[in-house]
């Protein structure tokens, strides 16, 4: 099994796409012409440019006949990070649909609750596998080892399963029972990039507040990891208060108050999600202190890259957030699940997909990207 | 004041459960004053008591139901569907008052459905909350699609959020709970249907020979916990200045242990709603102190536990003591 860590050859065409309404499109194309890819996505680099595309759409067509597969999309919760996350899936169902003829059927279920409904995951899996859907694609907050027992059951029945934005890092990739896992590293490629972008921002020097998700996630212990090697980088960066904001404005918020009020010379506040780093900066705004101008002020950097996230960046509200590739989780994951269900191919086991800070020089790209992706037709769900 | 009015007096105080839960928060406080410097300053029992008001206002209503005999776990759901429909209403446009209006006829609607299916359809408490809990979160998510309602603040909502001062360190939400607590209070104690609640919750078989509507009475406590959960939500909608559709998730929770914390028995037939509020106190200060000293987040589960218990034991032990120093007759 091989790991897709480098920034992708699809990802960076649709990037290019977007750009290219601005600058560089034409020279990101050419850049990556030449990449290799499954078939599907071959014939998504000839459509900006390759004479032969026509007949390897053609040939794609006549190989899928026009099957209809049918896909389950299970997130942990219902919220707006993996409503972008599906919104990019339908983005390239219907693009393959146009192009190739075939068919899907989507159903998206979550469990009730907050991140911890693992039970609510499992029945939704369960009933899937036995009404045999084509392809399950799960993020859960469940045990590893349940889970994997879970895809194992629905691989011997013919299901694939496929992970999306799953700490998959975190465990032993010969356990994974799926057929991939789209996502990203959490602790190199967002809790690091937060922590040494604060360093840097604060010139290494400075003290912080983290603001972390409920004891025993994956997502937050993956971040600490990346983070903590950030801070051992740089030893002037000093962790005074840290609270649990359970992923949530509110907790975020009240957490956020609890820590200033105890200490009055923080520089910069992480928020291992989003809205936990929003709640922060509201935090900030009540107890009448200065937000981060880019030279003084208190950074609040968070993680998910939400447009909601995105106008706050806008705002000066947020400092800066790690945009955690959601749309391009979402894109792979059905060009995994098209070359792996409709094609037969095999994919490696980790697809991971390239992730960033955004901050004011970069948030205009970024928010763009994702609300092309937001403005996917609608025909596949809400 | 006469030497028996005096005992009298003393002996009311003693057999109030929540005046054991308000020396064991006094030592406690005592206690993280000196281990935590900041613990004890303007800022921070600020903090707590902003903090403290979705919860108030949850555990009110809470408190009216417990005393009927009830139990409502649809609060936190319903909760979040009202600050749906108030932020959703105020970001299409609509006058804030009439948005308001429309998610307290939301909430308080929802409850008069929990009554009505409890005592004329005779479904359970438990089921009946628990279902309207499923519904009204389902439609929040369903309304929603999954993206949090954005773009409806206004200045006059950061007041009613909390998120702006009045006067001083007073915010609207301290002073709402102050006039919600208090007319709850005089309706409970002074009013016919504050007798009637406390006597279904008692013995609805004894309140229904004694001529009591028993299911008026239930009807109306469910309202008053919708009411209350509405009033929550618009709060809260003002407080984090969006709405996400997990809102309200485990709210539920949080308000039946306040109340329980305060007095109210699951049994029915007790409560009040000065227990509810110190109920609240006793949730926020707890999270506050382990924010404040660094307890390690995977304790934090377990300092809560290990607190509701000692809230709870304290409760039971003032009780105990004060009917060991009760006058007996003759």
């Amino acid at each position: 099994m091989t790991t897709n860590d480098g920034l992708s050859r699809r990802s960076l065409l649709r990037t290019a796409g977007l750009i290219g309404v601005g600058v560089g499109a034409s020279s990101l194309v050419a850049c990556t012409a030449e990449s290799g890819g499954t078939p599907a996505a071959g014939a998504a680099s000839g459509a900006v440019g390759a004479p032969d595309a026509a007949d390897l759409d053609k040939a794609i067509k006549a190989a899928v006949k026009g099957k209809e597969i049918k896909v389950g999309f299970t997130p942990p919760v219902l919220s707006e990070n993996f409503t972008q996350i599906e919104n990019a899936a339908w983005r390239k169902m219907y693009e393959y649909e146009q192009r190739f003829g075939c068919s899907w059927v989507w159903e998206r279920q979550a469990p009730v609750g907050d991140f911890n409904a693992v039970q609510g995951t499992l029945g939704i899996v369960q009933a899937w596998v036995s009404r045999k859907f084509d392809a399950i694609a799960v993020c859960t907050g469940a045990n590893f080892a349940t889970v994997q027992s879970l895809y194992k059951n629905a691989a011997s029945k013919g299901v694939k399963i496929y992970q999306f934005n799953q700490p998959a890092e975190l465990y032993p990739e010969d356990q994974l029972q799926t057929v991939t896992n789209v996502g990203y590293d959490n602790r190199w490629q967002s809790g690091y990039l937060a922590g040494k972008y604060i360093a840097d921002k604060l010139g290494g020097q400075g003290n912080i507040l983290q603001i972390w998700g409920p004891s025993g996630s994956d997502w937050t212990r993956g971040r600490r990891i990346g983070f903590d090697k950030a801070l051992t980088e740089h030893p002037g960066i000093k962790v005074v208060g840290e609270a649990d904001g359970g992923y949530v404005r509110d907790k975020g918020f009240t957490a956020a108050q609890d820590l200033l009020t105890k200490n009055n010379k923080v520089n910069a506040i992480y928020g291992e999600n989003e809205e936990m780093a929003l709640g922060a900066s509201q935090a900030i705004d009540t107890a009448g202190l200065k937000h981060w101008d880019g030279k003084e002020g208190i950074l609040t950097v968070g993680a998910d890259g939400l447009v909601s996230g995105y106008k706050q960046i806008r705002a000066g509200k947020l400092s800066a957030t790690v945009d955690i590739g959601g749309v391009d989780q979402g894109q792979n994951l059905i060009e995994a699940i098209f070359a792996t269900a409709v094609l037969g191919q095999a994919v490696t086991q980790i697809i991971n997909n390239p992730t960033q800070v955004v901050d004011k020089s970069n948030v205009d790209w970024h928010q763009a990207y994702t609300e092309w992706a937001l403005a996917a037709p609608k025909k596949y769900g809400a | 004041m006469s030497t028996a009015s005096s005992r009298g007096w003393r002996t009311r105080a003693l057999q109030d459960p929540a005046i054991g839960i308000l020396v064991l928060l006094a030592v406690a406080s005592t206690v993280i004053a000196f281990i935590e410097p900041t613990f004890a300053t303007r800022g921070n029992v600020t903090n707590i008591i902003n903090a403290m008001m979705t919860i108030s206002f949850l555990a009110v209503g809470m408190t009216v139901v417990l005393i009927a005999g009830g139990l409502d776990l649809s609060v936190g759901s319903v909760m979040g569907l009202s600050a749906g429909v108030a932020a959703n209403f105020l970001a299409d446009g609509i006058p804030m008052p009439l948005a308001f209006l429309c998610a307290l006829a939301v909430g308080t609607g929802l409850g008069l459905i929990n009554g009505l299916l409890i005592t004329k359809l005779g479904v359970p408490d438990f089921i009946a909350t628990l279902a309207m809990l499923s519904l009204a979160g389902g439609a929040l998510l369903y309304w929603t699609r999954g993206v949090p309602i954005l773009g409806y603040m206004s200045e006059p909502y950061y007041y009613i959020g909390g998120l702006r001062r009045v006067v001083g360190p007073i915010t609207i939400p301290m002073l709402l709970v102050v006039v919600i607590a208090v007319t709850v209070a005089i309706v409970l104690n002074l009013s016919k249907f504050g007798v009637k609640l406390y006597a279904v919750g008692s013995s609805s078989t004894g309140a229904l020979h004694a001529g009591v509507r028993v299911d008026r009475i239930k009807i109306a406590a469910y309202a008053i916990s919708g009411f209350m959960a509405a009033v929550a939500g618009i709060h809260l909608a003002g407080r984090t200045t969006t709405v996400p559709p997990s809102i309200g998730s485990g709210y539920e929770i949080s308000a039946i242990a306040a109340a329980v914390i305060g007095g109210a028995s699951l049994l029915g037939g007790k409560g009040r709603v000065v227990g509810a509020l110190i109920g609240a106190l006793t949730l926020t200060l707890t999270r506050n102190i382990i924010n404040l000293t660094g307890v390690e987040s995977s304790w934090q589960a377990v300092v809560i536990g290990l607190v509701l218990i000692l809230a709870v034991l304290a409760n039971q032990t003032w009780s105990d003591l004060a009917r060991f120093v009760r006058p007996r007759p003759g």
